[in-house]
């Protein structure tokens, strides 16, 4: 495949501060998620590569051309920023045919632009609503239609998914998928990984301005399920369930919580232990209150594999 | 989704025209134009209210009372407005976090920073002719059938508007470099370019509204009703003002669109 965004020993500071360092990437065409926790540097790589900053050092160029005040090469692009921000004062329908209107179609073609993708994003109805009115969904589908109203190739979207429902979250990955199915190139960042996981497969992992590891998926669950799960459970007996997981290959470590009721479970296969859990409680009886994973979020993954 | 018609990549003149639409159907929409008309209502309030109490006092009333007004649309009105509307060119994108969408758009820098302060000069330009005209032709009713009212009206609202050109083209040159430019537009608009006026001899040429007062004959004259306002204004010929102001507001102009096609913005966290 052919390489459509390509960066080479990107670094950007602020200031004092490492934003990014030394990254050079190939991407193709199709979906690549940028997965990494908040502070990652995943935006201060879109911004670099939408050229609304200058790389320190190294480069980053789409299709063989810089990107850095080459504002042609933008018809190319659609962004869809992290922020949550807008001209307030406008309405859903001014707002998509104002941003459309930069780009030199005629007024027709602006307004038939902008009708389709207030439809693709499921707003035609409130098109003619202020900006100001619309709940945070509804703002972040029109955020995602500005991005693509004018049938980029290349579509960059941060963090997209923040602030929809499980349903609109859905709904949004079906229609960035769907993009993918016409060789587009899609840049999309999270700091979830089911939610890229529902998108690609192809993944690169960044933390603290460096990248950690990009590839396939299976490569990068593979790596994560090396690291050792904890996970708490709160019920009436601990000591006798901890009793039922002890034989367990899959657990390392359990200990109990001051309160008498919790057991903590230090595990590598945490799939099994969620399997053989669900055993226990129904063949003992058990009364469990709350099942919850202390570290189960992306920043203990990633402090794992950078060997914190 | 197959793309129809191709975008276009918009040249410096193509931006400029889509940006000042753009901005100026917007900056219609927005508290600040509210506020700035309601305070463009005072002299048409207070032409009503001297038409009112002095009715029979036509032309020296008139006349004076036009000068007042005057004195505020230009040491106050366009120095306001133009530092509101000039510094928040920049501003208003980095506090609002929008420049995200007008700098990823096929659109140039320069064409950006110019299409927005054109659309905000346009809009200034508009309120103020129409705060003018109401208190002007309110004041001067019973001259309604003298052409020189007309000509007299025609140069004002010409001053005035080439003070908001400038002005704002200063104001929106500090605001591309500057984070807190209001607070140096303040200083500038109202503290040198008061206190300046009352230096003589030359001193005085370093402020704009040195060459805008130097365009209204009843000022330079060195003379007429007003004489106490005129602060020892020691005029400069009306060519050579027009030409230092055309100069003034090319180069805020030239300056401003560099700095923001060079420099990086970012927003703050």
């Amino acid at each position: 495949m052919t390489v459509v965004i390509e960066t080479r020993n990107l670094s950007r500071y602020y200031g004092n501060v490492l934003g990014l360092s030394d990254v050079s990437l190939d991407i193709e065409s199709g979906i690549t998620g940028l997965l990494g926790p908040n502070g990652a540097g995943k935006s201060t790589f879109m911004k670099l590569v939408t050229g609304q900053m200058k790389p320190n050092i190294g480069t980053v160029t789409i299709g063989g051309r810089r990107v850095w005040n080459n504002f042609p090469l933008f018809s190319r692009v659609g962004f869809c920023p992290e922020q949550d921000s807008f001209y307030e004062d406008v309405t859903g329908w001014e707002f998509l045919t104002g941003l459309l209107s930069f780009y030199g179609y005629s007024d027709a073609e602006v307004k038939h632009r902008a009708a389709r993708a207030l439809g693709i994003v499921e707003l035609a109805q409130d098109k003619d609503r202020k900006i100001r009115s619309y709940s945070r969904g509804m703002r972040q589908r029109v955020k995602f239609a500005q991005a693509i109203a004018h049938d980029p190739d290349i579509i960059i979207l941060d963090e997209p998914l923040s602030g929809l429902d499980p349903l609109g979250k859905r709904r949004l990955i079906r229609l960035i998928k769907g993009y993918q199915s016409e060789g587009r190139t899609i840049l999309v960042s999270s700091h979830v990984l089911p939610e890229i996981e529902a998108m690609t497969s192809r993944i690169i992992l960044i933390h603290q301005g460096k990248i950690l590891a990009q590839g396939d998926i299976h490569y990068i669950r593979d790596l994560i399920e090396k690291h050792p799960h904890m996970i708490s459970v709160k019920c009436d007996d601990p000591r006798d369930a901890a009793a039922e997981f002890v034989r367990d290959e899959g657990i390392l470590r359990m200990s109990f919580g001051t309160d008498g009721r919790t057991l903590v479970v230090e595990t590598h296969k945490r799939d099994d232990f969620f399997s053989r859990l669900q055993a226990v409680i129904l063949e003992k009886g058990m009364t469990v209150d709350e099942i919850s994973s202390p570290d189960d979020n992306l920043q203990a993954v990633f402090d794992y594999l950078v060997g914190k | 989704m197959t793309p129809q018609v191709q975008p276009n990549a918009a040249s410096f003149g193509t931006s400029f025209r889509q940006v000042f639409a753009f901005f100026f159907f917007l900056s219609r929409r927005t508290g600040k134009a509210r506020v700035f008309a309601l305070l463009g209502l005072i002299p048409v309030a207070l032409a009503v209210v001297v038409r009112m109490v002095m009715p029979g006092r036509a032309e020296d009333v008139a006349a004076v009372f036009s000068q007042i007004l005057m004195v505020f649309f230009l040491t106050f009105y366009i120095v306001i407005i133009s530092l509101f509307y000039g510094t928040s060119i920049c501003a208003e994108e980095l506090e609002g976090r929008t420049l995200t969408y007008l700098v990823t758009r096929p659109l140039s820098k320069a064409g950006i920073f110019l299409g927005k302060y054109a659309a905000y000069v346009a809009l200034m330009v508009l309120m103020t002719a129409a705060s003018l005209g109401l208190s002007f032709f309110l004041m001067n009713g019973q001259r309604f059938r003298d052409p020189g009212l007309y000509l007299a009206f025609l140069r004002d609202a010409g001053v005035l508007g080439l003070g908001i050109v400038v002005y704002t083209a200063l104001f929106a040159f500090l605001g591309t470099f500057l984070r807190r430019a209001i607070l140096v537009g303040l200083f500038f608009g109202f503290g040198w370019e008061n206190v300046i006026q009352y230096f003589p001899g030359s001193t005085q040429k370093f402020s704009v509204v040195h060459y805008l007062k130097s365009l209204l004959p009843h000022w330079s004259s060195g003379g007429g009703t007003l004489a106490i306002l005129l602060f020892r204004l020691e005029p400069t010929e009306p060519a050579a003002a027009v030409l230092t102001l055309t100069v003034l507001t090319a180069l805020f102009l030239v300056l401003g669109a560099w700095l923001f096609r060079t420099k990086e913005y970012l927003f703050e966290e």
